[in-house]
């Protein structure tokens, strides 16, 4: 890390604040790994975060431009910051299971409706961690967590035949992928696509929490335990069963759609031409606004 | 100068078009919507971006979004889209990104009935959000060509102080119809005491430095300087801090860059107030134009009455009541939000005259002018005698 710290990050946002054997220092180095070999500069990239773990360790650590939003609203903020910003430019949020996948859906799902060129990393450790340890959108059912005590059993966005990458992408993503935090260039290549992409990206990686999951859940804060079962998560299971997670891209419909951001500007370039010659009617109702001061 | 006959509605688009707004982004509700509709269709036309969120939440988060890549950005709604600003509102406080947001107020409450005037928002506007240590700005319009220059005045203040500054209107004011006059060029705009003030950019590092000064250009992000937003106590480079003395220079900065510049916001109107009349009425929006004709009413019938209009709310201008006076506030509301504060400001009761979802009468005003003349307390409202 000590190379890619030193080349983006913040000196004095390193070391992180993230627990021993926290999975999390892999997921932003990845990102940081794709940001190189997309030979982007400090200034091709605005870093946003939302809140949790995922989030407030991330926040302003990029030595380039930052922003935070408060619980899952960082989505909405970089729907409006994407506007004002060239085309160029890319947007990274950095966020958590329960920001995204919870308490942002709402967000998340109107930016990838609308195809807005963002690239949405969701760093997931099974639940709310950094508020203790309880169950969130992606905790496996059964887990035991702070907040269930007997067992997680209220439905998550991927068991029992739902996928939340599925509802993205029924909602208009059009770059999807999933990955472990224990990859390495096929997580890299995920987020490079993504970030390439101009449209609405989201990386799903999961990582393992030690502190909370692995110590509540897997009854091991040891992180040697916590990271073999995370390991088999993504491996067949017994007689050729198929792994519970499958990693790599899920979906790349790159350019399939247009993005919001360039179509909102073209078409205002275009009405703002045709108003400089004269020639756009303002519609029925005028009134006052005729011939304000432009 | 031009001359219109349109709505409150059409002249507050038309201020936040001249003060450079270049990003509305809005949830349609009544009675707002009519500004939203008005910026869909003139804003492309200077080059700015409508968009239509998905919530107010949202609304008012792509507006400070918007700010922060350096566009000006505004939102209206009405009470029940105010209440969902709650969050947003807090960040653009805490992280300091000029925004206007506008609430043309309406009966409730919670839903309540669109199309009816009230003034139930007054505290809501004062503490928006959450957390405490915080001072906002709020302006009041009581017509349509007020409206219009409060707006282009709320996007100045917004660029001076950075921070969210909220017009609170009333429906009465944004839908209703009136002659109003629109300046045509920046000479007749400032001709109007209105001025235009373009976004500039911090250049960073200091981004939060301690003290009290206002006119310091705010984070946006894009332009290399490192900037950095968030909604944790910011130290002066942007870094989340836990320090309890950085938490404290925040909360000062938040507090008394308003608080040590108040003349660029304190705003009043009084009537006949030279002779230091006995009764005093207080208002604020629409129903301010009823108090004005109850009280030349009284004048003429040589009761020693005047009244003050108050144009800008909050921060709360108590050395307006410093006089011995009976006062009397005048709200579309049933619990007299002015109430507390003319009593405290002025350390003696006031009365109240409250309606609710309709403007007062003025000859229900005039009467209770004429009991407080008699040293009679004011008789409750019409509409609180009904035995319903």
């Amino acid at each position: 890390m000590d190379r890619l710290a030193q080349k983006y990050l913040r000196a004095r946002k390193i070391p992180g604040t993230a627990c021993a054997g926290c999975g999390l220092g892999q997921v932003h180095k990845k990102a940081l790994l794709a940001i190189e070999q997309l030979n982007l500069g400090l200034d091709d990239l605005v870093w946003g975060t939302g809140i949790g773990c995922a989030g407030r360790q991330t926040f302003n650590t990029w030595k380039g431009d930052n922003f935070a939003g408060t619980h899952g609203r960082v989505y909405a903020l970089a729907a409006g910051l994407r506007l004002a910003l060239p085309e160029e430019k890319k947007i990274l949020l950095s966020a958590g299971d329960g920001d995204a996948f919870g308490i942002g859906l709402q967000h998340l799902l109107h930016c990838a409706r609308r195809n807005l060129d963002l690239t949405v990393l969701v760093a997931d450790n099974f639940g709310y961690q950094s508020t203790g340890g309880q169950y969130g959108y992606t905790t496996p059912l059964g887990a035991i967590t702070d907040s269930s005590p007997y067992g997680a059993w209220e439905p998550n966005w991927l068991q029992n035949g739902l996928d939340i990458l599925e509802l993205l992408k029924a909602a208009g993503a059009t770059f999807l992928a999933r990955h472990s935090s224990l990859e390495g260039q096929s997580a890299v290549d995920s987020l490079k696509k993504a970030m390439e992409n101009k449209g609405f990206s989201l990386v799903h990686m999961i990582y393992p929490c030690v502190s909370h999951f692995g110590a509540t859940a897997l009854g091991a804060r040891s992180p040697e335990i916590v990271l073999r079962w995370f390991e088999d998560l993504f491996r067949p299971g017994a007689e050729g069963a198929a792994p519970r997670f499958k990693s790599g891209v899920y979906l790349d419909a790159s350019g399939a759609r247009p993005e919001f951001a360039a179509v909102l500007k073209a078409r205002t370039r275009a009405l703002a031409d045709e108003a400089a010659k004269g020639g756009v009617p303002h519609g029925p109702r005028a009134g006052a606004l005729e011939g304000a001061l432009v | 100068m031009k001359t219109c006959f349109d709505t409150g509605n059409a002249a507050i688009s038309a201020g936040a078009i001249m003060a450079g707004c270049r990003l509305f982004a809005a949830y349609p509700i009544t009675p707002a919507t009519e500004i939203a509709e008005n910026m869909s269709r003139s804003l492309p036309l200077r080059g700015g971006y409508y968009v239509q969120a998905e919530d107010e939440l949202a609304a008012l988060y792509m507006c400070i979004g918007g700010s922060l890549g350096g566009l000006k950005a505004m939102t209206c709604t009405s009470g029940p889209g105010y209440v969902l600003y709650a969050d947003p509102y807090g960040w653009a406080i805490g992280s300091e990104i000029p925004v206007v947001i506008l609430n043309a107020q309406r009966v409730g409450p919670v839903s309540g009935i669109s199309g009816a005037p009230g003034q139930g928002e007054f505290y809501l506007s004062r503490w928006p959000t959450h957390g405490g240590n915080f001072e906002t700005i709020v302006l009041a319009p009581n017509s349509a060509q007020e409206a219009f220059s409060m707006t282009v005045l709320a996007f100045d203040l917004a660029e001076r102080f950075r921070t969210p500054v909220t017009i609170l209107a009333d429906q009465l004011v944004t839908d209703g119809w009136e002659d109003f006059t629109l300046p045509e060029n920046e000479e007749e705009l400032q001709a109007l005491g209105l001025r235009l003030n373009p976004r500039r950019v911090h250049p960073g590092p200091c981004f939060y430095p301690a003290g009290d000064e206002i006119d310091l250009p705010p984070v946006v992000l894009g332009r290399g300087t490192g900037g950095a937003c968030s909604d944790w106590t910011p130290t002066e480079e942007g870094y989340d801090s836990e320090e309890i003395e950085v938490q404290m220079k925040h909360a000062h900065r938040l507090i008394h860059k308003i608080l040590s510049h108040r003349s660029l916001i304190d705003r009043h109107e009084g009537y006949a107030l030279e002779d230091d009349p006995a009764i005093v009425l207080v208002s604020y929006g629409s129903p301010s134009r009823v108090v004005l004709a109850a009280v030349r009413e009284a004048r003429a019938q040589g009761i020693s009455a005047g009244c003050i209009r108050l144009q800008s709310l909050w921060p709360f201008q108590d050395e307006l009541f410093r006089r011995k006076a009976l006062y009397l506030t005048v709200e579309l509301n049933a619990e007299g939000q002015l109430v507390r504060e003319v009593e405290r400001a002025s350390r003696s009761r006031a009365h109240f005259i409250g309606q609710c979802g309709e403007l007062p009468a003025a000859a229900d005003l005039l009467r209770a002018i004429r009991r407080l003349a008699a040293g009679l307390a004011p008789e409750p409202e019409p509409w609180r005698r009904e035995a319903w």
